[in-house]
């Protein structure tokens, strides 16, 4: 027995592989979307991956420091280290800002690093693909790629220009902005001086109140202005702890001595991908639903014109005799070659699409096999439609009638 | 073999119930012998749909007997089951147009049927080669129905039906799109090839030229038929 | 037939090749592009880096020690000055009025001196003539015991006459001398580095009126993480470079490190002195970012910093053994400024360890080694 199917695709190959890209491309669509959601989830994953920390310390009662703003003293760190379990502890600051390369600037995610007494602290970028680790406690930065900067570039942070020694990649916040990790104290001194005008604004504003400037208190002024333009926060502390610790034992004594709040990796997952993506995912999963509708009746509809156009050759089949089983494989069997072709221009495309994206998809083989169910359970579905109008043709109209 | 390719007794058909029904076929009588050539003649509303329909076993006919080869195909209300089986099997279709199966070459246009019955795919193309060579467009094999031209399409279209070998072919209308020149080969064609494969042809027309060709016509006005002979005047 | 199966193939087989293509080389399966070094000896020139604001190594603060309001000023800020010169000076008030006053207790008291004078002589002459009369026996002893006691009167105002002098002079030098401190005085050669108040301007005692510095002493006051200070000593060579000369580094070196560090920045702080002070003198408070150069090591393995993971609470490297991937915990060292790391234990001279990846490694990635980060720009 020949396929009456792959006879049928052969025929009329252009007009299905047209068919097979077009779908293909809305397939790819689709798989992109997915990938758009997986790179959401990765992004907020990778930004917890990055920090490398096991044990998130923030202000207390705060979802801080990626979901909400967190403030702690800069010397909490010193008391953190002291609890049993714990390893090492370092201070990081994040900051959202717009970074500026001469006339360009790029919305960054500025991340202030404790510096490390040994090789690598919690906060550094866990690996580089190109430059080196940061070496000076000031103005020197690590750039992530996707930001555009390149080795040797000066960026304007505030008040100060910053050297990029090193590059990262995937280093991005929980929204995909690129990081930029900087030496912490400039990082402090960034978050807190805002720009020069406003700093002359205040000093003027403190200047102008009598009780900070007393003629009969000389100096007093003075320390009233450097209190005000220094900074002692930090926005998070990230602790790494001894091997075999548990890190919820850790983290309850933490919150309990301490007086602070303590999130554990599981934990802080649940807040990046379940209350910083949430909406975004219900979004996204929403264009899912939507574009599978859409890709159903797409399929149904061609396999149904396709059909359509072979109704008089059907009914000669019926009349020759062939077997409704086999008029029904020929139609699905179509349906299914085409979902196939669809599936893998769809891919390719989606593949190939990738980089193109300003945030960044993740693809994974398992979306792409679950894709690929999809596509048959819809193609093969959209095809019942057609194998009931074959199967209802009399095959009497062959014969004039 | 038996006396006659097909023979019909007694064949009526009604369409519909009580008061609205209606008799399409009332007393049809067909006789035709393996080899012979007859001609179906009426005009419109005579119930000449309605008798190739049933000859075709497409629908099944009210009462009567209907006997292909030595198969007997109705018998007043009884039934072969597998209507689908007999049509592939016992019956030759040649329609009006060739309505060849535009995505498959000619070979594979005639080996259908035998595949479908299950016949290996190498078997039923030599088959088929056979006969596209008896009806000698072997040399368009390989072609696509679209590049033949409408006699070849037409005799592509009566190997196809003759491949089976049934004891009956049932053409509908072989001649209509066609001058008179080839409207002739055709009709030798189909006289060849049921004088060669033992075949009971029914060409069911009306078309003039080629009514005198008959030896023996069949008319049927309301749903009754009526044998008379024909001229049989040889083919140009 | 033939041709047309041809053609399917020919779509078909690159389609399903550029699908595998796609299905191993992106996204979890594809290998991690990874670039490789191997470990080299090397020398290294460690150095500490720290920022610093430029800082008057003595700064004068002028004020008097008198409230007062301030009458003149002579000079303003950038203005050099001389050692004993009079920048400005404080209103008087009534202090000459007073000068003038104790100068006629002065002249009273003269005349009060001369009026004793008199009086003594006087008294001295009437007790000799007494004397005589008493040899002749004209008068009794006692006449001349009452003028021996007028002369010891008159000897004692004439003492007091010329005390009172003296006090009336001390106390119009007194007066003088408060004069003099109203002037504002530069007690060294330097410049005005501020004003801070004007002509009119009531002063408290002890507030500064200007400050002088010595612009041939100014340092940079440094300070450097206490993590990454260790070798910080006077005497080292360093390059300071100013904010407003930027790539212009001025060579220097390390005078003093205070023995007192900054306990809430965590910051160790030292002094660093030009070698040659620059010809324009720096703003005080300008910022400089301040290079130490420790003295070189002898030659070690060292790796870039780049190459240095943590996993878990280990610092350590990937390296490339056969291959396969293994995670080598190492002990480092010294460091320098250009990102070399001495390695003290873990590492070989001559062993390949990977220095950049496109992905976070772990022991069962595939990695393809390149030569440069795809996507990475030089």
């Amino acid at each position: 027995m020949i396929s009456l199917a792959g006879r049928d695709i052969l025929h009329a190959w252009g007009k299905f592989a047209f068919t097979g890209v077009g779908l293909g491309l809305l397939i790819g669509v689709t798989l992109s979307m997915a990938g758009v959601y997986r790179g959401m989830v990765d992004d907020g994953k990778a930004l917890l991956d990055n920090s490398g920390a096991d044990l998130w310390v923030v202000q207390q009662d705060t979802l801080g420091p990626y979901a909400e703003s967190s403030s702690l003293a800069d010397d909490a760190y010193r008391g953190i280290l002291t609890m049993p379990g714990v390893a090492a502890a370092a201070n990081v600051t994040y900051l959202t800002m717009q970074v500026r390369k001469g006339e360009r600037d790029v919305r960054a995610m500025v991340v202030g690093i404790a510096p490390a007494l040994r090789g690598v602290a919690p906060g550094w970028p866990p690996y580089l693909v190109a430059g080196r680790q940061i070496t000076r406690s000031h103005y020197e930065a690590v750039a992530d790629v996707s930001s555009g900067f390149a080795l040797g570039d000066r960026l304007a942070i505030r008040r100060s220009q910053y050297t990029v020694v090193g590059l990262t990649r995937r280093m991005v916040s929980s929204s995909g902005d690129p990081m930029v990790f900087i030496p912490l104290k400039d990082a402090q001194e960034a978050q807190f001086l805002k720009d020069n005008d406003a700093i002359w604004q205040s000093r003027r504003r403190s200047e102008a109140n009598p009780s900070f400037n007393r003629p009969g208190v000389p100096g007093l002024f003075d320390a009233v202005i450097a209190s005000q333009s220094s900074n002692a926060s930090v926005n998070a502390v990230l602790v790494t702890l001894k091997p075999g610790q548990a890190p919820d034992v850790v983290a309850e004594s933490i919150r309990r001595w301490k007086r602070l709040t303590v999130y554990t990796r599981a934990q802080m997952e649940g807040i990046l991908v379940g209350k910083l993506i949430a909406t975004s995912s219900r979004q996204i999963g929403m264009f899912l639903v939507i574009l599978a509708i859409v890709s159903a009746t797409i399929v149904a509809f061609i396999i149904y014109s396709l059909t359509m156009d072979k109704i008089r050759e059907i009914a000669v089949l019926k009349l020759i005799g062939t077997r409704n089983r086999t008029i029904a494989a020929m139609i699905m069997q179509q349906a299914v070659a085409l979902g196939l072709i669809g599936f893998a221009v769809g891919k390719i495309s989606a593949t190939f699409a990738v980089p193109i994206f300003p945030k960044y998809v993740l693809l994974t083989p398992l979306d792409a096999l679950a894709g690929l169910f999809v596509v048959l359970v819809i193609c093969v579905l959209a095809s019942l439609v057609s194998i009931r109008m074959a199967l209802k043709v009399d095959p009497a109209e062959a014969i004039g009638g | 073999m038996s006396d006659y390719g097909i023979r019909i007794e007694g064949l009526r058909k009604r369409y519909g119930k009580g008061d609205t029904a209606v008799d399409a076929l009332k007393d049809v009588n067909m006789q035709v012998a393996p080899g012979e050539v007859v001609g179906l003649i009426g005009p419109s509303g005579s119930g000449k749909s309605t008798l190739l329909k049933s000859l075709g076993a497409v629908i099944e006919p009210s009462a009567g007997r209907m006997v292909l080869g030595e198969q007997v195909i109705y018998d007043d209300g009884w039934k072969v089951r597998d209507l689908r089986a007999l049509r592939r099997d016992k019956i030759g279709f040649v329609f009006q147009a060739p309505y060849l199966i535009p995505f498959l070459d000619v070979t594979d246009n005639v080996a259908l049927l035998p595949m479908l019955a299950g016949v290996a795919n190498a078997q039923a193309r030599a088959r088929a080669l056979e006969l596209l060579t008896a009806l000698d467009v072997q040399h368009r094999a390989r072609a696509m129905p679209s590049q033949l031209s409408g006699g070849e399409q037409q005799r592509v279209a009566i190997a196809r039906g003759l491949v089976n070998r049934p004891p009956v072919i049932l053409a509908d209308e072989p001649t209509a799109p066609l001058d008179s020149v080839r409207a002739m080969a055709v009709i030798r064609i189909l006289n060849d090839m049921a004088r060669t494969y033992e075949t009971a042809i029914i060409v069911v027309t009306h078309d003039e030229k080629i009514i005198p060709t008959f030896k023996r016509i069949y008319h049927i006005r309301d749903g009754v038929t009526h044998e008379e002979a024909g001229e049989g005047r040889a083919f140009a | 037939m033939q041709g047309r199966t041809v053609a399917l193939l020919a779509v078909v087989i690159p389609l399903l090749m550029l699908l595998g293509y796609v299905a191993l080389h992106s996204g979890p399966l594809a290998p991690i592009a990874v670039t490789v070094t191997t470990v080299r000896a090397q020398a290294l020139a460690p150095a500490l880096y720290g920022i610093g604001t430029v800082d008057a190594r003595y700064t004068y603060k002028i004020g008097t020690t008198f409230a007062g309001r301030l009458q003149r000023l002579d000079v303003d800020v950038g203005d050099r000055v001389l050692a004993g010169q009079v920048l400005g000076e404080m209103a008087p008030v009534d202090l000459d009025d007073r000068v003038r006053a104790q100068e006629s207790t002065v002249k009273r008291a003269q005349a009060a001196l001369r009026e004793a004078e008199a009086r003594q002589a006087y008294a001295r002459a009437q007790l000799a003539r007494y004397r005589q009369l008493l040899v002749a026996g004209l008068i009794s002893e006692e006449v001349v015991a009452t003028r021996q006691q007028e002369l010891q009167i008159a000897d004692a105002v004439f003492a007091a006459a010329r005390e009172d002098i003296a006090r009336a002079r001390s106390d119009r030098e007194a007066l003088l001398a408060q004069r003099g401190d109203l002037r504002l005085i530069t007690p060294v050669d330097g410049v005005v580095a501020l004003r801070a108040a004007d002509p009119g301007t009531t002063i408290i005692a002890g507030q500064t009126v200007l400050e002088v510095i010595e612009p041939a002493n100014v340092w940079v006051n440094v300070r450097f993480d206490q993590g990454s200070a260790g070798g910080l000593v006077a005497g080292l060579p360093a390059h300071i470079e100013l904010r407003s000369r930027g790539g212009q580094p001025l060579p220097g070196r390390v005078v003093r490190v205070e023995p007192m560090a900054d306990a809430v920045t965590e910051e160790m702080l030292a002094k660093v002195v030009f070698d040659a002070q620059p010809a324009a003198m720096p703003p005080i408070g300008e910022l400089a970012e301040v290079t130490v150069q420790l003295p070189a090591l002898a030659a070690a393995p060292v790796v870039p910093n780049a190459a240095l993971r943590r996993i878990g609470n280990q610092t350590g490297v990937w390296q490339l053994v056969d291959g396969d991937l293994h995670f080598t915990a190492v002990q480092i060292g010294a460091a320098d400024l250009d990102g070399q790391v001495q390695v003290r234990d873990g590492l070989q001279v001559g062993d390949q360890v990977i220095v950049y990846s496109e992905k976070l490694l772990a022991a069962h990635s595939t990695i393809h080694v390149v030569e440069r980060i795809p996507g990475a720009p030089r």
